[in-house]
């Protein structure tokens, strides 16, 4: 086992991330650490992954790393250059995109995400990026994965802006607001969470080695349902790390973003 | 018949206050030489619609040359915020429809297919769409499906009086490529008005007629071709020229404040008589032959 081996937290998470993949599924992906997630699936468990990128991108295979969905270098090797329309109408909207990876500035106990702005929407705000397509996979993928950094800044009870729902406030709020699919996975530095079956209050599902249940508990703002059993999440394997350090991320430019 | 015509004329033929769709995405194909040569021109009280928002959007914004933004959001990516726009926003001095990269899709396809409104998943139960439902006259509507008795949200179409579309190759006639992904601008080419064309080269019709393949946008929709390289500079064009770092990370230094900003339009677009003086100013040839793009990797 792999238990001795030193990694990052990024690592651990992209593993993490890789490992909600599954063989012949399609993923769509943006920035950063989902992109190594799905570039690690592909070259492990799932080689049939389709990984798409919402400007009309199928399967590219960098050999640089871009600086964000529109750099070009993103799209090397690519098997087709399509659009918006092909990406998000005719696969997301379709129902056909299995996994949406989504970030975000805060995220609330029922999953829903804000990247629009923080403060007060009415009075004083910062504001940041908006939707983009975060919205769209947050409604209309079968299931999302949200990476976040845990921190109590960032898991709150509420968010301050909804940009991508998720549960709404729970229980079945979500398919009487006529959206299919929701968030399957929080993935943190500290912790792995799910959802309640029932209220769709956020549970945790695992936490990190060399993390601790108050450490994961004292920097959130909201209480996760916390499970009697509570696993410890699987480190990476030597020949994931060594995929990610030499082939995926050899500059640690996605570890960076 | 030739529409080939100079960008001072093309960008002429845009009154203000008229809504425009721009072709750029973050740092990508991004009509920048379009929004230098308006800023000089003084046109203002735009409403400019764009997916995703690029630099072109950031800079017009920042010039107090838009009225109104109709967007999906959008970032330079990596290099940070869009300055001007946020700046904007949080002053409250930009009217701002904003929705997601795919109901802006939507919005620009019903637009191109002549659609009275289109249906759409997305929106539903978010902040978003309690913002568009306070904007009047309405722009997103309830109906019930006809088939099954379904609740839709529905979004009205966008028919922009002029797309600029920033491509790597036309001809004279307007027929023009897009290499590489090509976002929305096909559907706000076709919901607009008509489109002004600026390519980074000019080919005979005869060259076109060989690859019809690669045409997407065809002649009859366009009412002026620009004929102007390394338009988009600092941003990229795929399979050209590969975006300018540098020269991306002295444009977000400066719109950090707008006294920043201020500076930068005084020296890249004020003090410029036009795109090549632009060009000469950020490097000239030599800059530009660094930027030309490996045929392989496109970049």
């Amino acid at each position: 086992m792999s238990a001795d081996l030193n990694y990052t937290s990024f690592e651990l998470m992209a593993v993490t991330g890789a490992r909600e993949l599954k063989d012949g599924e399609i993923v769509a992906v943006g920035l950063g650490l989902p992109v190594v997630a799905s570039f690690l699936a592909k070259r492990t468990h799932a080689p049939n992954l389709s990984i798409i990128l919402e400007l009309g991108v199928v399967d590219p295979e960098p050999i640089d790393i871009g600086s964000g969905l529109s750099d070009p270098r993103f799209w090397y090797r690519a098997k087709v250059h399509t659009s918006f329309a092909d990406m998000l109408g005719m696969v997301l909207h379709k129902g056909l995109v299995d996994v949406g990876f989504l970030g975000g500035l805060e995220v609330d106990a029922y999953g829903n995400l804000n990247t629009t702005l923080l403060g007060d929407p009415k009075g004083k705000f910062r504001r940041f990026t908006g939707s983009g397509g975060g919205n769209d996979l947050a409604s209309c993928a079968r299931r999302t994965v949200i990476i976040i950094r845990h921190e109590a800044r960032k898991l709150k009870e509420a968010v301050s802006f909804i940009t991508s729902p998720g549960y709404l406030h729970g229980n079945t709020e979500r398919e009487k607001a006529g959206l299919i699919g929701g968030p399957g996975r929080v993935i943190t530095d500290k912790a792995v969470f799910g959802f309640d079956p029932e209220t769709k209050r956020m549970r945790l599902e695992a936490i990190h080695p060399n993390t601790t249940l108050e450490d994961v508990l004292s920097n959130m703002a909201f209480q996760p349902i916390v499970p009697r059993d509570l696993p410890v999440t699987e480190p990476p394997t030597a020949e994931q790390l060594r995929l990610i350090r030499e082939e995926i991320d050899p500059d640690r430019l996605y570890a960076g973003s | 018949m030739t529409k080939v015509t100079t960008l001072a004329e093309a960008v002429a033929s845009i009154p203000s206050g008229a809504h425009v769709a721009l072709s750029g995405f973050a740092t990508a194909r991004c009509a920048m030489a379009f929004a230098h040569e308006l800023i000089r021109q003084g046109t203002n009280r735009l409403t400019v619609s764009q997916c995703v928002a690029g630099m072109e959007a950031d800079m017009l914004i920042g010039a107090g040359a838009v009225e109104r933004i109709v967007s999906g959001g959008g970032s330079r990516g990596r290099s940070g915020q869009h300055s001007c726009i946020c700046r904007a926003i949080e002053q409250g001095t930009l009217i701002t429809e904003e929705l997601s990269s795919l109901s802006m899709t939507f919005r620009n396809l019903a637009g191109a297919l002549g659609l009275p409104f289109i249906p759409i998943r997305s929106l539903n139960g978010s902040d978003i769409l309690d913002r568009l439902q306070q904007i009047t006259p309405p722009v997103v509507g309830r109906l019930t499906d006809p088939f099954t008795g379904d609740e839709w949200l529905v979004l009205k179409p966008l028919t922009p009086d002029v797309a600029v579309i920033q491509v790597q190759v036309a001809d004279e006639e307007g027929n023009a490529w897009i290499l590489g992904p090509r976002w929305d601008n096909e559907e706000q080419a076709k919901a607009s008005k008509r489109t002004i064309v600026i390519t980074e080269r000019l080919v005979s019709t005869e060259a076109i007629r060989r690859d019809p393949d690669r045409t997407v946008i065809p002649g009859f929709r366009v009412s002026h071709v620009v004929h102007l390289p390394f338009s988009a500079h600092p941003s990229s064009v795929y399979s050209i020229y590969d975006f300018d770092e540098a020269h991306i990370d002295l444009y977000a230094e400066g719109s950090k404040t707008p006294q920043g900003f201020q500076q930068y339009l005084d020296k890249y677009v004020y003090g410029v008589k036009d795109h090549w003086g632009y060009l000469e100013l950020v490097g000239g040839m030599q800059r530009m032959k660094e930027l030309e793009a490996d045929p392989v990797l496109g970049y």
